[in-house]
C-alpha cells in the first residue's frame, strides 16, 4: 500500500470525516470498537457502522492517531490554525482512540466555554470512550468539570439547594425545564457509571464518580439514596467480588444514616414545637436539586429506620457469604457494615447523654430512638439471633438466597434485630465449624481478629 | 466448593536471579523508538515516562547512559508560562508533570533549568479553600495532587509556600475505617492513594495522625499466596501496587509485616528474560513503569545490587541526602 504523506494525509482526512458523518447518520451510536483487521481492503471506508455500534478497521488506527495527534498539538503551540468545527471533530477522532490524552479534553472545555460545543453532546463522546475504556482516569475527571459547569447553569445562585428553591420560586417558567434537565443529566450518569462498572470489575474510577454524583448531584438527598440502595443490592449480589461496588453500598448506608441521625436529631431537639424550622425540614427530606419532588411524609414513614436498614445490610452479607464462600470482598463489607454499626451507636448514646444532660426526660420521640438502638437493642437482637436461627437456614443456599423475603415472612413482624458483637461471634463460630472452604476460614478468623481487636479493644 | 482465589502461580522456570544488564539496556533503548505507535499513544505522560526511566537507571548506577542535555532542554521548553510543566511539548501543564520534572532535575542536580519560583507560584495556586489541590486550572481534586503539590515544594525547599494546616486537615479527611485512603472524602480505599496520602503525611510531619497497626493490617492482607501484592481486595497482584503497598508500610514502620521472600520471588518472576523490563504480572508485557517499580521494590526489601530508594520519593536516598531531604519515616 502506498503510504506517501500525501496519501496519508488524504485517507485520514477522510476517515475523520467518515467518523463525524457516522455520527451525523446515526445520532444513537451507543458504543465504540475497534475491529481487528491488519489489511485495508480497498474501496471501503475503515469505518463501520452497524446499528448502534461504531467500528474501526485496526489497519488505519496507526495513520489516524498520530494525524490527529500532531494536528492537534501543532493547534495547541499556535503553529496551524483550526477552526472550531475542526477541532470538535479532531478532538472527538483523537479521544475516542486515546481518551487519557488530557489537552485534547482541555480543548474541548474551551470549547463548552464559548459555547461552540453542547455539554451534554460533550458527556456523550465520554460515555462513548467509556465503552472502550471503562477506566479511563481522564475521561472521568473530563466529565467531573462538564457536570459542575451543567450545575452552574442549572443553580445560577450556587449551592445544588439553593438553587433549586430560587428557581422554584422566582422564575416558575424556567424552573422546571432546569430541574428536569438536572435529574435527566443525573439519570443518564447513573447509567454510564453503571455500564462502566459492568465492563470492568472494581472499577475505581467509576465507582468514586459515582460517590462524587451523589455528593454533588444529590446532596442529602433521601430518596436518591434509598433508590440507590435498593437498585445497587441485586447488583452486588451478582458481583460478589467487586469491593468498589461493596464500598458504594457502604458509602450508600453511611450516608443514609447520617442523613436520617440529622432528621432524628433535629425531631428530638425540635418536635414539641409544631412549626418545624424549613430550612432543617429541607435537609431531612433533601430535596435537592435532582430530587424529582418527595418529602412526601408518608413515602418517608415506610422507610425503614437505621437499625432496620443495619439488621437488612448485616443479612444481605449473611446469605452473600453463605452462598458464595471464599470471597474477601464480603467479608471487607462486613467489617464495614459493623463498624458503622457500632459507631452509629456509640454517638447515638452519647447524644443521648446529651440530650438528658439538658432536658431531663428527654422526648417521646427521641427516647424512642435510642431505646430501639442504642439501649437494649443489642442484648434484643442478641437473644433474637439466638431463638430464631434464621442464620443456619441460609447456610448452604442456592444463588437466589439472597433474597429475603421468605425469610422475613417465617420470622413474622418483629422488632429490628440489629448487629450485635455477640451474634457476630457465634455467626463466626457457625462459618468456623462448617466451613468447607480454606479462603472461607482464614476470612472468617481474620474478621474474628478484627472485632476482637477494632471493635472490643 | 471453595472459590479460585485471585492470584497468579508462579512457574517453575520463572527467573529467580536480577537480571540488571538487561533491565538497563531495556531503558537505554526505550527512548529512541520515538516513531513507535505506542510512543505516540503515551506522549499525554511523557515526563512521567521519563522519570520512570532515569530514576531506575540511577537506582541501577547506569543515569549516565541517559542523554542529559536533550532531556533538560525538553524539560525546559515544557514550562508554560503559568510555571506548571505539561508532560511533552504543547501538552497542557499540570501537577503530575510538574512533580516528575522537578523529580527529573533533582537527579541532574540542575534544578535552576526551569524558572523554580514560578514553580512554586504554580503550586500555591493550585491550593483550594478547603487545603485540597487541584491538578491543573480546570479543578480536579485528588489526595494525588496533594502528595504531588508537597513533594514538589519539598524537593524545591519552599513547603512554607501553601497553608499546610489546611492540607493535612484534608487528607486526614480522605481516611476510613480501615485505617486506608482514598482520593476523596468519602472514597474507597486504594494501594495508590494510600502511598501519596502516607507519603503526604510524611513529608509534612504528621505521621503520628495515622492508624498505624490498623493501616498496616490492611496493607499485608493485599499480600497472595504468590506473594505479590494487589491494590485492593480481591484484585490480581501487580509488580506497581507491590511498590506502593511495601513503600507505605515502610514509611509506617510496618514492611517486616510481610513475607518478603516471597514479595522478592514475585517481583522477580515478572521480569522478561529475553527484553529486559518487568511486567505487571509473570508473562506480560514489560514497560518502564513496572521496570521502577520492581527495581524500587526490590531496593525496599534489601537487594544490594541496587541504590538504596527513599519510600516517600521514589528516588535513590544519596540524591535526598544531598538535597538534606529527610521525610520522616515511623518505625
Amino acid at each position: 500500500m502506498a503510504e506517501s504523506e500525501e496519501e496519508v494525509d488524504v485517507l485520514v482526512q477522510r476517515v475523520v470525516k467518515d467518523i463525524n458523518n457516522a455520527f451525523k447518520k446515526n445520532p444513537n451510536i451507543d458504543e465504540i470498537g475497534l475491529i481487528p483487521c491488519p489489511e485495508a481492503r480497498y474501496n471501503r471506508s475503515p469505518i463501520v457502522l452497524v446499528e448502534n455500534s461504531l467500528g474501526v478497521e485496526s489497519w488505519c488506527v496507526k495513520f489516524l492517531l498520530p494525524y490527529v495527534h500532531n494536528k492537534l498539538l501543532l493547534y495547541r503551540q499556535r503553529k496551524q490554525w483550526l477552526d472550531r468545527e475542526a477541532l470538535v471533530d479532531i478532538t472527538c477522532t483523537l479521544l475516542l482512540l486515546n481518551p487519557d490524552f488530557t489537552t485534547a479534553w482541555n480543548v474541548r472545555k474551551e470549547l463548552v466555554q464559548c459555547g461552540v460545543l453542547n455539554p451534554e453532546r460533550d458527556l456523550y463522546l465520554g460515555k462513548l470512550a467509556l465503552t472502550k475504556f471503562p477506566k479511563s482516569p481522564e475521561t472521568w475527571i473530563h466529565r467531573r468539570w462538564v457536570l459542575q459547569r451543567v450545575l452552574r447553569e442549572c443553580c445560577p445562585q450556587g449551592g445544588v439547594r439553593k438553587g433549586q428553591s430560587e428557581a422554584g420560586g422566582v422564575a416558575d417558567g424556567e424552573a422546571t425545564p432546569r430541574a428536569e434537565r438536572l435529574q435527566r443529566v443525573l439519570q443518564e450518569e447513573m447509567k454510564v457509571c453503571s455500564e462502566a462498572a459492568g465492563r470492568y470489575p472494581s472499577n475505581y474510577n467509576a465507582w468514586s464518580h459515582r460517590i462524587w454524583v451523589l455528593q454533588n448531584m444529590a446532596k442529602g438527598n433521601l430518596k436518591v439514596l434509598h433508590d440507590e440502595l435498593s437498585s445497587m443490592k441485586l447488583w452486588v449480589s451478582m458481583h460478589v467480588s467487586d469491593h468498589s461496588g461493596f464500598h458504594y453500598r457502604q458509602f450508600l448506608l453511611k450516608a443514609l444514616v447520617g442523613e436520617l441521625s440529622q432528621a432524628l436529631d433535629w425531631a428530638s431537639t425540635h418536635l414539641p414545637r409544631p412549626t418545624a424550622d424549613p430550612h432543617r425540614a429541607h435537609q431531612a427530606n433533601g430535596e435537592a436539586a435532582a430530587a424529582n419532588g418527595n418529602g412526601n411524609g408518608t413515602e418517608d414513614r415506610q422507610r425503614p429506620g437505621v437499625p432496620k436498614l443495619f439488621e437488612e445490610e448485616m443479612e444481605l452479607c449473611t446469605d452473600l457469604i453463605e452462598s458464595y464462600p471464599g470471597h474477601e470482598t464480603l467479608w471487607c463489607h462486613r467489617r464495614h457494615v459493623f463498624f458503622l454499626w457500632h459507631h452509629w451507636r456509640l454517638e447515638l448514646s452519647q447524644t443521648a447523654g446529651r440530650h438528658s444532660d439538658e432536658s431531663p426526660g428527654g422526648s417521646p420521640l427521641h427516647s424512642a430512638g435510642a431505646g430501639s438502638g442504642a439501649g437494649e437493642g443489642g442484648a434484643k437482637s442478641t437473644q433474637a439471633m439466638d431463638v430464631d436461627g434464621a442464620l443456619g437456614g441460609g447456610a448452604g443456599g442456592g444463588a437466589s438466597s439472597y433474597t429475603q423475603d421468605s425469610k422475613r415472612l417465617k420470622r413474622g413482624p418483629l422488632q429490628p434485630r440489629p448487629p450485635a458483637l455477640h451474634s457476630e461471634h457465634s455467626f463466626i463460630a457457625k462459618t468456623l465449624s462448617a466451613c468447607r472452604s480454606p479462603e472461607q476460614g482464614r476470612f472468617a478468623a481474620a474478621y474474628r481478629k478484627w472485632l476482637d481487636s477494632v471493635i472490643a479493644s | 466448593m471453595g472459590t479460585q482465589v485471585k492470584d497468579v502461580v508462579l512457574k517453575p522456570d520463572a527467573p529467580t536471579t536480577l537480571l540488571l544488564d538487561k533491565h538497563a539496556d531495556y531503558i537505554a533503548a526505550y527512548g529512541s523508538k520515538k516513531d513507535d505507535y505506542e510512543y505516540t499513544l503515551s506522549e499525554y505522560l511523557r515526563m512521567s515516562g521519563i522519570y520512570w526511566g532515569l530514576t531506575v537507571m540511577d537506582l541501577m548506577g547506569q543515569l549516565h547512559r541517559m542523554n542529559r542535555n536533550e532531556i533538560t532542554a525538553f524539560i525546559r521548553s515544557c514550562q508554560h508560562e503559568c510555571g506548571g510543566i505539561g508532560a511533552s511539548i504543547g501538552h497542557d501543564p499540570h501537577l503530575l508533570y510538574t512533580l516528575s520534572a522537578v523529580q527529573i532535575l533533582s537527579l541532574y542536580d540542575d534544578l535552576n533549568v526551569i524558572d523554580v519560583q514560578k514553580v512554586v507560584e504554580y503550586v500555591k495556586g493550585l491550593q483550594q479553600e478547603d487545603g485540597s489541590f487541584a491538578g491543573d486550572k480546570w479543578g480536579e481534586i485528588d489526595t494525588r495532587f496533594s502528595f504531588c503539590a508537597v513533594a514538589t515544594l519539598a524537593l524545591l525547599g519552599k513547603l512554607d509556600a501553601i497553608n499546610m494546616g489546611k492540607a493535612v486537615e484534608f487528607v486526614l479527611s480522605c481516611m476510613n475505617f480501615d485505617g486506608g485512603f482514598g482520593c476523596r472524602p468519602g472514597s474507597e480505599s486504594h494501594a495508590g492513594q494510600i502511598y501519596c496520602c502516607t507519603g503526604f503525611l510524611s513529608i509534612t510531619g504528621q505521621l503520628h495522625q495515622v492508624s498505624a497497626d490498623l493501616l498496616g493490617w490492611w496493607l499485608c492482607e493485599r499480600q497472595l499466596p504468590s506473594g505479590g501484592l494487589n491494590g485492593r481486595p480481591e484484585k490480581l497482584p501487580d509488580v506497581c501496587y507491590s511498590w506502593w503497598v511495601l513503600a507505605s508500610l515502610k514509611i509506617i514502620g510496618r514492611i517486616h509485616w510481610i513475607d518478603k521472600n516471597k514479595l522478592r520471588s514475585f517481583i522477580l518472576a515478572c521480569q522478561d528474560e529475553e527484553t529486559g523490563g518487568f511486567a505487571d504480572r509473570p508473562g506480560d508485557m514489560v514497560d518502564p513503569f513496572h521496570t521502577l517499580f520492581g527495581i524500587a521494590g526490590l531496593s525496599l526489601l534489601g537487594d544490594e545490587q541496587i541504590k538504596a530508594v527513599n519510600p516517600v520519593f521514589c528516588m535513590p536516598e544519596d540524591v535526598l541526602q544531598k538535597i538534606g531531604l529527610h521525610p520522616e519515616l515511623l518505625s
